[in-house]
This record gives structure tokens, sequence and C-alpha cells, in this order.
């Protein structure tokens, strides 16, 4: 890769229809990305019809005015286009990959799906059956149900929710509370769209232009979400709330989630950041698998991460071991990003910049990676970011910066999850401390 | 679909070398191949092929394990490496300047000297990564399957072995399978990419060149595949897994696509089963998967559901499969799984590290490397004709092997 990469051909603007869209034309590659996302995800719920986003994004693909689902999914099929869906705390996003000749068609199925969804009262039925099973199924992943009880403990409403919801609201969601949730909250102006790969800019935009002109709620279908107000940017604030919580289960293993506020993708210190958790987790020279598996050979799994709502951060560790591990493992997660403030060499910042940078230029290369970039930019920016301005941000980092940005977010408050049979000696945990 | 083409060298020790350049790509994916995985292993080493994996970031006569983690990091490697019943792959995805640094280390890594204290270290290590998964559902029933269907064979045992398997372990016990397993003639160097394939050669030559000659070979025998009907009860899992398997072709075989259309068919993406029994609300996952060997394969039917759904399900299963086998695919089914190849090796072809994994699957099972327009022509080539004939050969009906995992202490089988 060049020293000076050469300008990426990206173009951005809000189409007259009301949507957000980023293209970048790859001429040479041999498939079309594309990336969809609308402002609906389970943030966005009714607080009585929470998992409905989920339910939504299960029966949306069901049906439309024109189709039943086996013929929508057929004729994604007869183009080869790989699709696929998902309902997220802010979003519900669609994502397709298909050969360049097909990109037309497979917009016009996607434009078909999101506008005129028919949601068969059955395929709603089964989306809330399956809705419930997935949320009793978080049970056998003990994972994903310590981060689910993190969130739910240590962030404020409403980004203290899960996307399967609570067995109580999914009793109450059915045909009407998903229409409705579409109704409010799928609109042109709440869409962003990126599109990567061997594509006209200028005609990719006018057949979105096309596809999602007029797309807008009925009249009377209300925006606002009853109790709990994004700001007037439609962004959520994050809360944090400290605290420590132990939840008894019958595991071989312990699993340990810790969480405390961090910077939001949009400040100016979130390079800083990225480089911060790719210190403490990017590879196997990092702090924690060093420390907590190589040197200590305490775990298998051991991470940080950072989780980001659109307004907002909270920095993440986590990590699972045996239950008599649990205590070291916990002490020494903790210590390690003391430590980092503290000694962190040149060399050590070196590899993480070089990590995250060369991660952006293989796996991040693909159309694929690049559409989810572009959306990822809109959704936090409102513009996506050339990679050269990513790439020079995070390689200006230096080690003051950490040093300060561990001043700055302070994990003198915690958030922490055990989950499993037993709990951490509380003597020396003190979530209020950090010690 | 962007062209490709490759250079296949042999090393004077026996090593393969296969480049795939792919001018277009502006990173290079490499990895070394080790024919060698859990079958391999005596049953009272259960475990050792994948412990060996980790020691192999453990520490060489060039690196500590330190320095091991710290080039690779520096190098800015995507990285890894993994251990199968038949193969172990450690790859890594660089930018083409650092192709010849990261095959260095790579090649550095497969002579590991299994420093004394890291061996007992990473024990513990190895026994998290075996507690992790006996908290996991798919991983326990997996293990499960593989135990009934190849029973008295290295099949059965788990790649991560037993806890007392890797307690009782010793460096010795280690060395004496890197002796046998990790030759020359047992590896191969894979490489794709952006890449000189004259300074690849080169690069191998230097790093792997010296390494012995051996004429060991790995003597493996199939398992006879076993049938029947067996369930291991946990109460402490919520959900019931439910998986039902037969005898399948091996992999490379002619029809190993036949058997990869059936699987897609029946359990794939918008298949018979995402509409008859996930839509059913019967099971939130089901589908079937095809796992090929080089002597033998087998079909994999599974749902994961609430224990009482468990009986409805396995019937749902049954009836689709009775259904297929009666009447075949139609053909827009048949169209949907080439559409969807198409496109995936179009995708693929953007991305070295996906072909790696690709040329890894051939290399091991037809010893040479596929192009993508070979690939898709051998999946253009399956008929409802072909299926059918594949299908008199290795049926889906029938009792099968049949096994259940989770709360429920039986389970009902029409065909019991």
């Amino acid at each position: 890769m060049p020293a000076t990469m050469p300008p990426e051909p990206i173009e951005h603007r809000r189409l007259d229809c009301g949507v957000e869209l980023a293209v970048m034309a790859m001429p040479e590659r041999p498939v079309v990305a594309m990336m969809i996302r609308l402002l609906a995800g389970y943030a966005f719920e009714q607080p009585e019809h929470l998992g409905v986003a989920h339910v939504l994004e299960e029966s949306l693909s069901k049906g439309t005015a024109r189709r039943n689902g086996r013929e929508l999914n057929d004729a994604f099929d007869a183009i080869g286009a790989t699709h696929s869906s998902y309902a997220g705390r802010e979003t519900v996003g669609f994502l397709c990959t298909c050969l360049p000749e097909f990109t037309a068609q497979a917009l016009a199925l996607h434009a078909e799906m999101i506008r005129t969804p028919s949601f068969p009262e059955d395929a709603c039925r089964t989306g809330v059956e399956l809705t419930r099973q997935a949320l009793a199924a978080l049970e056998d992943d003990p994972g994903e149900l310590v981060r689910k009880l993190l969130h739910r403990h240590a962030y404020g409403p409403p980004l203290d929710r899960h996307l399967f919801g609570e067995k109580q609201t999914l009793d109450g969601i059915d045909r009407s509370s998903v229409v409705a949730h579409h109704e409010r909250l799928f609109a042109a102006d709440r869409m962003h769209v990126a599109v990567a790969g061997a594509v006209d800019p200028s005609r990719i935009a006018e057949q979105i232009d096309r596809a999602f002109e007029g797309f807008a709620p009925p009249p009377d279908a209300a925006r606002q979400t009853p109790g709990a107000q994004a700001g007037t940017d439609g962004r959520w604030p994050l809360q944090f709330l400290s605290g420590l919580w132990h939840y008894d289960k019958q595991l071989e293993q312990q699993h340990i989630a810790i969480c405390f506020p961090c910077s939001a993708v949009t400040d100016e210190d979130f390079p800083v950041e990225q480089v911060l958790v790719a210190v403490l987790s990017g590879g196997m020279s990092s702090r924690l698998f060093t420390e907590v598996r190589e040197k200590l050979g305490l775990v298998y799994w051991v991470g940080a991460w950072a989780d980001h709502p659109r307004a907002g951060g909270m920095l993440h560790l986590g990590a699972s071991t045996t239950p008599q591990r649990a205590d070291q493992t916990y002490a020494t997660l903790l210590r390690e990003v003391d430590r980092v403030s503290e000694d962190l060499t040149a060399d050590e910042l070196d590899r993480a910049i070089t990590g995250l940078v060369t991660a952006i230029q293989t796996r991040g290369d693909v159309a694929r990676a690049r559409a989810t970039r572009m959306a990822d930019d809109m959704f936090y920016h409102g513009r996506p970011i050339a990679t050269a301005e990513k790439i020079a941000r995070i390689r200006a980092v230096t080690t003051e910066d950490i040093a300060r940005y561990l001043q700055r977010h302070r994990r003198d408050r915690l958030g922490v999850v055990t989950l499993g049979p037993r709990r951490l000696d509380t003597e020396g945990v003190d979530p209020e401390r950090g010690q | 679909m962007l062209e490709t083409s490759f250079v296949q060298h042999r090393l004077a020790n026996g090593l393969d070398v296969v480049i795939e350049q792919m001018a277009q790509v502006p990173s290079v994916a490499c990895g070394f191949l080790v024919k060698t995985g859990s079958r391999d292993e005596p049953a009272a080493q259960a475990g050792a092929a994948h412990f060996l994996e980790h020691m192999c970031f453990k520490g060489t006569d060039r690196r500590s394990w330190q320095q091991i983690g710290i080039e690779l990091d520096a190098v800015g490697a995507q990285y890894n490496a993994y251990t199968s019943k038949d193969r172990t792959f450690y790859y890594g995805w660089v930018r083409p300047e650092n192709v010849e640094k990261q095959i260095d280390m790579l090649a550095d890594m497969m002579r590991p000297t299994l420093p004394a204290d890291q061996f007992d270290l990473e024990k513990n290590v190895v026994l998290e990564e075996i507690a992790m998964a006996g908290d996991d559902l798919t991983s326990v029933a997996y293990d499960a399957l593989y135990e009934h269907l190849c029973p008295n064979h290295p099949m059965a045992w788990p790649v991560l072995g037993y806890a007392n398997t890797i307690e009782a372990m010793t460096r010795r016990d280690m060395a004496d399978f890197i002796a046998h397993h990790y030759v020359p003639r047992a590896m191969t160097l894979i490489v794709a990419g952006r890449i000189d394939p004259d300074r690849i050669l080169d690069t191998a030559q230097r790093w792997c060149g010296s390494w012995p000659k051996s004429d060991a070979a790995v003597q493996r025998t199939p398992p006879a595949i076993s049938g029947g009907h067996a369930v291991r009860t946990f109460a402490r899992f919520h959900q019931q897994a439910v998986l039902l398997a037969f005898p399948a072709t091996p992999a490379g075989r002619p029809d190993e696509e036949a058997a990869e259309a059936v699987a897609a068919i029946l359990g794939g993406a918008n298949s018979r089963f995402y509409w008859n029994i996930v839509q059913k609300g019967l099971s939130r996952r089901a589908g079937v998967f095809y796992e090929g060997y080089a002597d033998f394969g087998v079909l994999v039917m599974f749902a994961l559901c609430e224990g009482d759904n468990a009986d409805r399900a396995l019937a749902a299963m049954r009836t689709e499969a009775e259904m297929f086998a009666a009447h075949g695919p139609q053909p827009h089914e048949l169209q949907r799984v080439k559409n969807l190849r198409r496109t995936g090796l179009a995708a693929e072809s953007e991305a070295p590290y996906y072909r790696l994994g690709q040329l890894a699957d051939d290399l091991a099972y037809r010893g040479r490397p596929r192009t993508p327009a070979e690939r898709l022509a051998n999946v253009d080539a399956v008929t409802a004709d072909r299926i059918a004939d594949y299908l008199g050969r290795f049926p889906i009906t029938g009792a099968g092997l049949l096994v259940g995992v989770g709360p429920r202490e039986d389970l009902i089988d029409k065909a019991s």
C-alpha cells in the first residue's frame, strides 16, 4: 500500500427521496455489496412491545404486496443474491452481495420487502414464537447471557434492552404491533444505503431514488417512542450505572463481564480508544492475551472491546474461566487496564496501530466490508470517511494520548456481572472503587 | 469471475508449495496445511494434535513465545490456526510486502521446541477450552454425534481431547507426534494473493528446505459408520439438540457436489427445513450439513429446539428427507444452489484468505487445487438424475444414527 493513498471514489448525498446514500465505485471488483440500514432498532420499540424489532425482522421476508415469502426468497435466489438481515439496538439492517449485472434487481427486491411487507398473520405468530425460543435459548449461551445481563444493569434505558425482549412483552406482540413498528419507523428519511463494488454511482443513485420515492410513514403514525426520548439528533443518551451483580448458574466456567464508559465514535479521541483496545486485545502480543492467558494460563478466551451506541460508548472486558480461577482473572483484567497507562511501550503502540491498519487493508478491503464501513460512518458521523483519513488518525496516536485517554476515562466505577457457580471474592471487588 | 493461475512446486524434502496468483487483490494470505488431526492420535493422547497447535505458538529454536506473538503482530497479520479431525492449518493474511516475513514465522512455528514451562502452562489453557466447550450445547452435541457414529475409532473422540488425556500428556508424547506427522511430505505451504511466485519459492526453500525428509506415512483406516439411537441427558441445557446422520460420499469424489446440493436444498438458506421446520415454529435452528473426509463422509440433519418440540422436529426432519428422496429436487432448487455458488465464488476471489480455505480443502482431498471456474463447473454438472443416483448409493431415509442431547431422557422416533 503506497504511503499516500489515492483518493477513494466515494459519492455521498441525500437523495430527493430522503435516503442518505454513499457509493464507492470499484469497477475492477467482481461483485456489488449493498448495506441498507433503517433507524428502527430495538431502542425505538414501545416499552410494552420489547422484542418487536426482532419479530419484524423475522417476518419482513415472509411476504410482500406482490409475492409470498417463498416467492420473494426464490426471487433473490434466482439472481444468486446472498442476502441477510438483522435487528440491532438502533438499526435494522440488510446486507446483500450480488453479481454486478443483478444490482438493480437486488435493489428492487429489497425495496419491495422494506416498503410493502404484508406481514402475514402466521409469519408474525411464528416470529414471536421463534423470538420466545431464542430468548429462552440464551440459557444455553452463557457468553451472550452475561452480556445481556450487563447491559440490563449498567446501561440506562432504552439502551439496556435486549434484542429478544422480555417474555411478558413478547406475549403482547401480534401482527398489529409489528405493523405499527414498521409504519412508525420505516421511512426513506431514516435510511442509510451504502453500495460498494462494480457499480455506476449515478445509475444506482437514480435507482434508489426511484425505489424509495414517497416512502414515508402514514400521517397518523406517531414517530416518538413514549417513555424514553432520543435527543434532538435522534441519538439515545447512554447512561451508566455501576455495581456488581452475580447470577448463579450451573456451568463449567465462570463468565466475567466488566464495563465502564469510554468515548463516543464521534469523539476526537476515538482513534485513541481504537488503539487502546488493540493494545489490550488486538493480537497474541496484546496485554490481556499475554498476561491472562499466556503467562498465567487462566483462560482460553479473554477480550476487550468497545460498544458504541450512536451517542456514547462503553469499554468492555470479558473472560470465562473455571470458578477457582475467577478472582485472579478478574483482578488481572483490571490490573492490565491500569498498567497500560503506566508502562506502554512504543513498540506495543506500533504493533497495535499496524494491526488496525492492516485489518482495514486486508479483510476490510472486500466490497462487503467497504459497504458496511460506509454505512457505519453515515450512522455515526453523518458522512463516509475516507480510509486514508481513518488510517492517518490511527497512525497519529501516541503513548501520551493513551495515558491521557485513560485519565479522562478512568475505570474508577465499574459495571460487573458474573455468571456461573460462584461469586467473586467481594473482599477485593468494589465496583465503586474499581479495585 | 476474476482470473487466477497456479504455480506448484515440490521441494526436495517433499514439501509441496502451491501458489495462486491473484494480481487484482491488494493483499496476500498464506498458510501451512498439515495433513494430521485428532484421528491420527493414539487413544491415550486424545487431543494431542490440537494441543500441539497451541504449542506451535509457544517457542522455537529461533523465537520465544513472546517473540512469536510480537513478530506476528508487528507485521499486522490477521492470523490464527485451527485443528480438525484430519488436518491442522496455520495461516496469516498480510499486505504483500510482509508475506515473506509471514512465511518465515509460520515455517518457524512448524518446528516447535515445546518449552517445558510453556507446555505445563498451556495445558491449563486447553483445559479451559475443554470446559468452555462443555458449556456449549452445539459443541457437546457434535462430539456426541461422532462418538456414536464412529465407535472404537479415533474419529470418535473430540478434537480437543479429554481433560484426563490432556493432563496426562507429556512433552515426549508430543515430540513423537511431531516426528510422525509434521513431516514435509504431509505438509503444504499455500499462498494466495498478489505475489511474485519466484520470491515465494525462494522463501519456502530458505525456511523449509532444510527440514529433513521423512518417508513415514500416516496409516489411516476408515471408520465403520454406526447407526442406532443414542440420547445424552443434560438437565442444565434448556434446548434439545436432535441430530440425524447418514453415511455420505467421501470428500473429493465426483459426487461430492451432489452431497453438498442435497444438504443445501434440504437444509440451507431458503430450504425445505427452513420453511417446513423453522417457519413452523418447531425449531429456531434447523439445517443439514455435509462433512466429507478422505475415506468417508456423513450427512447430518439437525435441529435445536425446545424439549417439547423435539419429537415433532425429528418427525419433520424424517418427512422432509423422505419427500426429497422420493421426488428429488425442484428445478429452481437446483438452480439456486448454482446461482449462490457463482456469487460466492466471485466474492471469494476478492479475498485471498477465503481462497486459502478452499485451496486447503482441494489439496487435502483432491491433491490439487481447482480454479474457481473448475469448481463452478463441478457444481453446474449436478443434475436431478445425479442426485437420484447419489441418493441410491447414499440414502437419507431409514434409521440412520439418531443422537439427542439436552434435557430429554428419550426421543420418540417413528423410525424405531
